[in-house]
């Protein structure tokens, strides 16, 4: 039989908040992170988590993920008590050590190779979270990183989830994170037209003009569900299902028809074992770009025909975090399933008749008796990823 | 006081120890501001990627070479003085 996979611990570093619990606070408190039209986690201290030493050493996306990840292993006691060789680590990012890259190119144009800092390439490489996670963790299991642009946080969610059920880890901490709040990052996605020229984060709104970008991590603990009974872990909720798929079809632009996401979201909900009516609560992709919200709709009605959940982004609160993204909001969609409260849509004020599903624009909202919710996340290179989680 | 990087003038321990003292400090190691000669790379969690920032760092400051083979058999703050002075020296003498 296959395992049942919970969730022990939870982490976020995001702009609205740190802490698993905190974050969930400020969304259902309608607080926005959003400022001057960026998403950045201004109150976080990376030597809260690492020496000075280390934080010097480290990029920041890996200093989120450092930051994130040690929440959660401290919530789920992590690692005391468990086999070192059963400890693995899967986290992600979307584009890596960007502030490290583009420091080491300008010093290496102005000063040529003597001036480029021995640091770079541990800094910059898109593993080094994991290594450091691994490090402070001893964890001796299987541990990499994943790479799916925007849709980074949930596969690595997922594929760890899978990494427990064919019984290569016991544990396995899982998350992503982003830290893209540089000027080359920020010149590169408006120079493609991907953020909103307002600075606004409206999912699904008719006004919507792209996305907000934003900086965070987040990470959970997995295990097997009698794995975390045998040591006495408390389970704040399970990874029920898993779906993953690809569009096949543009570089950054989504299906047109949503093919892709609905794959994702059917796979995840077949995974589970659940059907389209089980689900009560689904945390959208929703960047609040206009091709994206259109699409995941379209996909969402193709998928719940007629009978779709309540339906929300945390985009709308926090901006994009790119391969932080899909665990922060797993962590979102987990507070939902804890609390039994959807978070809102921010900033929905005027409707898209392109995208007609409820957007919780009046949340939060209570939801009693929540079991089973969805988050949604689908990349640029046409990744999607769809978590299944449930109440504990 | 600028070291003069002309050769006129030799080096002295104590600018090479309070120079080195604070790169370390700089590198953020712990205890850089106040390590003695003795102290070693291992004492002080100098790791290969700190000492290769370290070595630029007295390069450029003092206008020496420090090949890869000098730096193998350098283990403490003290090695790493005795070695900028005695390459300080040679230069000087070329």
């Amino acid at each position: 039989m296959t395992p049942e996979v919970v969730i022990t611990g939870r982490g976020v570093v995001a702009p609205a908040g740190e802490g698993a619990d905190a974050f969930f606070d400020a969304l259902t408190a309608r607080h926005s992170g959003i400022a001057d039209g960026v998403g950045a986690c201004v109150e976080f201290d990376p030597e809260r988590w690492m020496t000075p030493k280390e934080a010097r050493r480290t990029d920041r996306y890996a200093q989120l993920a450092v930051g994130a990840a040690a929440q959660a292993a401290e919530e789920a006691g992590l690692p005391d008590g468990i086999e070192p060789e059963r400890l693995g680590v899967v986290m992600g990012t979307g584009m890596g050590g960007l502030s490290t890259l583009e420091r080491e190119c300008r010093n290496w144009l102005e000063k040529g190779d003597r001036g480029v800092s021995p640091h770079t390439v541990p800094m910059m490489m898109p593993n080094a979270a994991a290594g450091l996670i691994a490090m402070r963790l001893d964890a001796h299991g299987p541990g990499f990183q994943i790479g799916s642009a925007c849709a980074t946080g949930a596969h690595a969610i997922g594929e760890a989830a899978r990494m427990i059920q064919r019984g290569e880890a016991d544990v396995v901490v899982a998350g992503g994170a982003e830290a893209p709040l540089t000027g080359l990052a920020i010149a590169a996605f408006r120079g493609m037209g991907a953020l909103s020229k307002e600075g606004v984060s409206r999912p699904f709104d008719a006004r919507r003009d792209g996305f907000v970008i934003g900086e965070g991590a987040g990470a959970v603990v997995l295990e097997s569900a009698d794995h975390a009974r045998a040591r006495g872990a408390r389970v704040h909720g399970r990874v029920a299902g898993y779906g993953a798929s690809n569009d096949a079809f543009h570089i950054t632009q989504p299906d047109e028809d949503g093919r892709g996401a609905a794959q994702a979201m059917r796979d995840a909900l077949a995974d589970a074992g659940a059907a389209p009516a089980d689900v009560g609560y689904l945390n959208a992709h929703g960047t609040s770009t206009p091709f994206n919200d259109r699409v995941e709709t379209i996909a969402v009605h193709a998928v719940f025909d007629g009978a779709a959940p309540p339906v929300s982004s945390t985009k709308s609160a926090i901006g994009h975090l790119l391969g932080g993204a899909g665990a922060v909001e797993a962590v979102a969609t987990l507070g939902a399933l804890q609390h039994g409260v959807l978070p809102p849509t921010l900033n929905y004020e005027e409707p898209d008749p392109e995208c007609d599903l409820d957007y919780v624009p009046d949340g939060p909202r209570e939801a009693g008796g929540l079991e089973l919710a969805l988050s949604n996340s689908f990349g640029f290179g046409g990744q999607n990823a769809c978590l299944a989680l449930a109440a504990p | 006081m600028t070291p003069d990087q002309t050769g006129t003038a030799a080096l002295t321990e104590d600018q090479v120890l309070q120079r080195i003292r604070a790169t370390l400090a700089e590198q953020k190691v712990p205890g850089a501001e106040t390590a003695s000669a003795e102290a070693t790379w291992s004492e002080l969690d100098v790791d290969s990627l700190d000492l290769v920032e370290l070595v630029k760092t007295l390069e450029d400051e003092f206008g020496v070479t420090i090949h890869d083979e000098e730096l193998k058999p350098i283990a403490s703050v003290g090695d790493a003085v005795t070695l900028v002075l005695r390459l300080d020296a040679e230069r000087a003498s070329a």
